[in-house]
């Protein structure tokens, strides 16, 4: 059990600022997700907690004490890798038990750890093999198990499932999830993949050109984005230009009530899954436009909608879909845009007031 | 804030290490070279004066000329068979694969002098196959020349072509092959637009190599050149000489000679100046069988490469056994030959194994740890130390020896006559062929398998052990291989360096040809070709994996 605590983390490579000066507060036992674009810094700043790079300022603190002055192997800090850096030449036995060895920890008490360890991952019998032999999903539970058995303090993830298929890679973040909350351990995880992010984590960070864009629970990143980018990063987002004047919204001809004391020009975003379209639902304070239908495209359980207005394209997600809902392209339509799923965000790109997406 | 501090580990220290070894083994003796060349023989004054002759002589600038030639030459005539034999036996199944492998290794070591006088035996005015061929009415040129030269250089050097390409076509991933198969290029094309651009890094490096050290090699072209004079030739003869020796004219044709390696090694890195390719999960290429014609094409074209690369060795053995009166050979067989061996020269056996064995435990703990810090610390020091672990490339051992004799001569490094100084020059020889293998073998194992076993709470340097080395001893094997096997056979510097005592196998061999005692070099030759391949079947048997070894 660990909490970890950075404060004021910056670094260059050169002329490049890969971080800018990074504050985080992650509490003991959680599941911390560092998303973001490849390029945003981070894989550096996972790569810097572990000690493989080091940072021109700032402080890594660990359980309350500084660990940025330490080597990379007196961290303790279980690392998973995104190529898995199995031991190609140790069977899975000893890739596991490589850690303990470390530790000079009693034969009796590696066997042990190995083997419960291996159980965790669901790879017991595969004890004797070579990892050649083995497919890429089993490959990263290797790897999850080494770096869980030696118990670390931290467990960093780099982007763990980013080499596996769609199928493996939720079945695995899923056994990814229930280990981590069975034993407790204080985990960053790094992706680019906003879905995996929304599906393991307990806390998101979102990052970009090496700046936090924005910290909170899956929840809040997707519902309530304070920034422009963490809003168009996580998930599918409809932004429209609009502008306010005398308490009024105003999207292209139509306009409502502003649901912000503000004026000047604004960007208006809402997620598809939030775009009504159509006929009735006068009961709540909407944006009407008039729109035409592009484009349906069926998923099965949901259709997406490409739907052409007088201020540009939007996009609906429309839940369940009816027959004659997919026989729509070219028809003309009603997009309504309710007021209490808006969000405005400035030219900026702060987010304006607390509406909710 | 923090202070960015030094960060000083084991590897470090390493690269201090290195520095030194090298300064004091390679730096400092080689320039007493270039101080020799630019000073006048008589006055002991500044002077171009040995350039400015080889400038205006025309028989310096032929010997430049012939030197080039020959370079070339034997370089393209090794590549060709080297990468043709590598291609063969790693993608098609070949019968007596091992067969092969060691018919190349004895070629390889086929010991130097006595192997351009087999030819000679063959091949020469009066030898045995041209004689025989001209009974049946086929005339063959005699093997004299630059024709000659350059066809024993392909056939003695193609083996370092093969043993180092074919690690690496072995190493490609098969998916990257079948993708451009499945575009629709062809078998053929596929060759030369994926196959080998993938493994430009280790035909390049073969390249090099054969091409330094046919400009390097002064026995062959001394042997079969007849007038076909090089630099080494030049430069032998100039520091050789007990009368008319001009040392500071042998200086600057060394240091042309030098100069005109640099040239290549700097253009292998023009070559190789973006090609890094890391590869993680390999999927290895197969061998296919081949049917009919083709295959029995296939087996031929790969016999007869290595089987015509080992016949000056096998006909050193046989011509061991023959018997022999005075430097004539008797016919009937003997083992007269080696009775005098043991009775009277028994030495230079014990003092080559004793010297190579010393120098190749030096030369795999440094080359290894060097060639960790090439591939995996670049920066300006190691970048500096990559290219000065060029120069040993370049330097023919004669220079080398000079270099020594003159820098190890008085106290308190007064080291002359004795075995650690052929040990030494052995050494720093043959330290890049170590590295280098290393550092090829490192680029094929992903930095972040090292990552993983710190984050495990290895140190770096622990690490290292127990992660890179044992994926990358396939690599420090073949290096270590190599090393001893040259070692062994290491002619050139020790020629100059032995005394009496210190007296090793190749120098001995090449007194007993100079002598005309052709029964002694024969059976001493092979005495040595023994040790060498018995070396070579210890190192595949110690790796456990007998393929992997050499390939």
């Amino acid at each position: 059990m660990a909490d970890l605590k950075i404060q004021g983390l910056a670094k260059s490579y050169k002329d490049v600022r890969v971080l800018e000066s990074i504050d985080l507060d992650i509490a003991s036992g959680e599941f911390f997700t560092l998303l973001g674009p490849s390029g945003c810094g981070k894989t550096t700043l996972l790569r810097t907690i572990a000690g493989f790079q080091h940072q021109d300022r700032g402080e890594i603190v660990v359980n309350g004490e500084r660990i940025d002055h330490k080597p990379a192997h007196k961290r303790d800090i279980g690392m998973v890798f995104q190529d898995y850096a199995i031991f190609p030449h140790l069977t899975v036995a000893e890739n596991v038990a490589f850690g303990l060895k470390a530790r000079a920890l009693p034969k009796s008490e590696i066997e042990a750890r190995v083997a419960e360890s291996l159980k965790m991952v669901r790879l017991d019998g595969y004890q004797n093999r070579l990892p050649a032999e083995m497919s890429g999903g089993q490959q990263q539970r290797i790897g999850l198990a080494r770096a869980m058995a030696i118990r670390p303090t931290l467990l960093l993830m780099d982007e763990p499932l980013s080499n596996l298929d769609a199928k493996l890679r939720i079945e695995l973040r899923e056994d990814i999830r229930d280990i981590q909350r069975r034993l407790g351990i204080t985990t960053i995880y790094v992706t680019h993949d906003q879905e995996e992010a929304l599906a393991v984590s307990d806390r998101i960070c979102v990052m970009n050109k090496g700046n936090v864009e924005q910290i909170g629970t899956p929840f809040e990143i997707y519902r309530k984005p304070l920034r422009k980018f963490a809003a168009s990063f996580v998930g599918t987002m409809n932004f429209l230009p609009g502008r306010i004047e005398g308490g009024r919204l105003i999207v292209g001809t139509q306009s409502a009530a502003s649901p912000a004391n503000e004026s000047g020009p604004v960007e208006v975003a809402i997620r598809p899954e939030n775009v009504q379209l159509s006929l009735g639902h006068a009961d709540s304070e909407a944006i009407a436009l008039k729109g035409e239908v592009l484009k349906v495209t069926f998923l099965g359980r949901e259709a997406h909608y490409t739907l052409k207005t007088e201020v540009g394209e939007v996009v609906a997600q429309v839940a369940d879909p009816e027959h004659d809902f997919i026989e729509m392209e070219g028809r003309p339509v009603e997009v309504r845009l309710p007021l209490s799923k808006i969000v405005l965000f400035r030219s900026n790109g702060d987010v304006i007031g607390a509406g909710q997406a | 804030m923090m202070k960015r501090r030094m960060r000083f580990d084991i590897w470090t220290f390493v690269l201090i290490a290195a520095w030194v070894i090298l300064i004091a083994l390679l730096i400092w003796p080689l320039s007493s070279v270039l101080h020799a060349s630019l000073i006048d023989n008589e006055t002991g004054a500044f002077s171009l004066t040995h350039y400015v002759q080889i400038a205006t002589i025309k028989a310096y600038q032929r010997a430049i000329g012939n030197t080039l030639l020959a370079g070339f030459g034997g370089m393209a005539g090794a590549l060709i068979l080297g990468v043709t034999l590598a291609f063969v036996t790693t993608r098609f199944h070949i019968y007596g694969r091992a067969l092969i492998q060691t018919l190349a290794v004895v070629a390889l070591v086929s010991p130097p002098f006595i192997g351009a006088y087999a030819w000679i035996v063959l091949f020469g005015a009066s030898g045995v196959v041209r004689k025989g061929l001209a009974t049946i009415g086929i005339s063959i040129p005699p093997l004299y020349g630059a024709a000659g030269v350059i066809l024993v250089f392909a056939f003695k050097f193609f083996p370092h072509v093969f043993l180092i390409t074919s690690g690496a076509l072995a190493a490609i991933n098969r998916s990257v092959e079948e993708a451009a198969e499945s575009l629709g290029v062809s078998p053929t094309k596929r060759l030369f637009t994926i196959t080998f651009p993938l493994i430009l890094p280790a035909i390049s490096a073969s390249a090099l190599l054969t091409f330094v050290l046919s400009i390097a090699d002064f026995g062959t072209p001394r042997i079969i050149g007849r007038d076909f004079n090089v630099l080494a030739t030049e430069a032998f003869n100039l520091y050789g000489s007990e009368v008319g020796g001009n040392p500071g004219m042998a200086s600057a044709l060394s240091i042309v000679l030098i100069i005109l390696s640099m040239i290549v090694v700097f253009g292998q890195r023009w070559v190789l100046r973006k090609n890094v390719y890391h590869s993680n999960l390999i999927k290895k290429p197969e061998r296919k069988r081949a049917h009919g014609l083709k295959a029995l094409g296939l087996h031929v074209l790969a016999y007869a490469i290595v089987l015509i690369g080992a016949l000056p060795a096998i006909i050193v053995v046989l011509f061991s056994f023959r018997r022999t009166s005075g430097p004539v050979f008797q016919p009937g067989l003997s083992l007269q030959s080696y009775e005098r061996v043991i009775s009277t020269v028994s030495d230079p056996i014990w003092n080559t194994l004793i010297f190579s064995s010393i120098a190749v435990v030096a030369i795999v703990i440094t080359g290894t740890l060097i060639g960790y810090l090439i591939s995996r610390r670049p920066g300006i020091a190691t970048g500096a130390l990559d290219a000065l672990l060029m120069v040993p490339y370049v330097v023919p051992g004669i220079v080398m020896g000079i270099a020594f004799i003159t820098r190890f001569n008085e106290p308190p490094l007064a080291l002359t006559g004795t075995g650690l100084i052929i040990i030494m020059a052995v050494f720093v020889r043959r330290l890049p062929y170590s590295a280098r293998s290393v550092a090829a073998a490192l680029k094929q194992v992903g930095p972040n398998l090292e990552d993983a076993a710190v984050s495990l709470g290895y140190s770096p340097g622990k690490a290292f052990l127990k992660v890179t080395v044992p994926l990358i001893v396939p690599g420090i094997m073949a290096g270590a291989l190599m090393s001893f096997v040259t070692a062994m056979n290491e002619l050139s510097s020790s020629l100059v360096l032995y005394v009496g005592s210190t007296i090793t196998m190749p120098v001995r061999i090449y007194l007993s040809v100079m002598d005309g005692e052709y029964g002694t070099a024969s059976a001493l030759s092979t005495i040595l070709l023994t040790m060498t391949v018995a070396a070579v079947y210890a190192a595949f048997h110690l790796s456990g994996r007998k393929e992997s070894a050499l390939l």
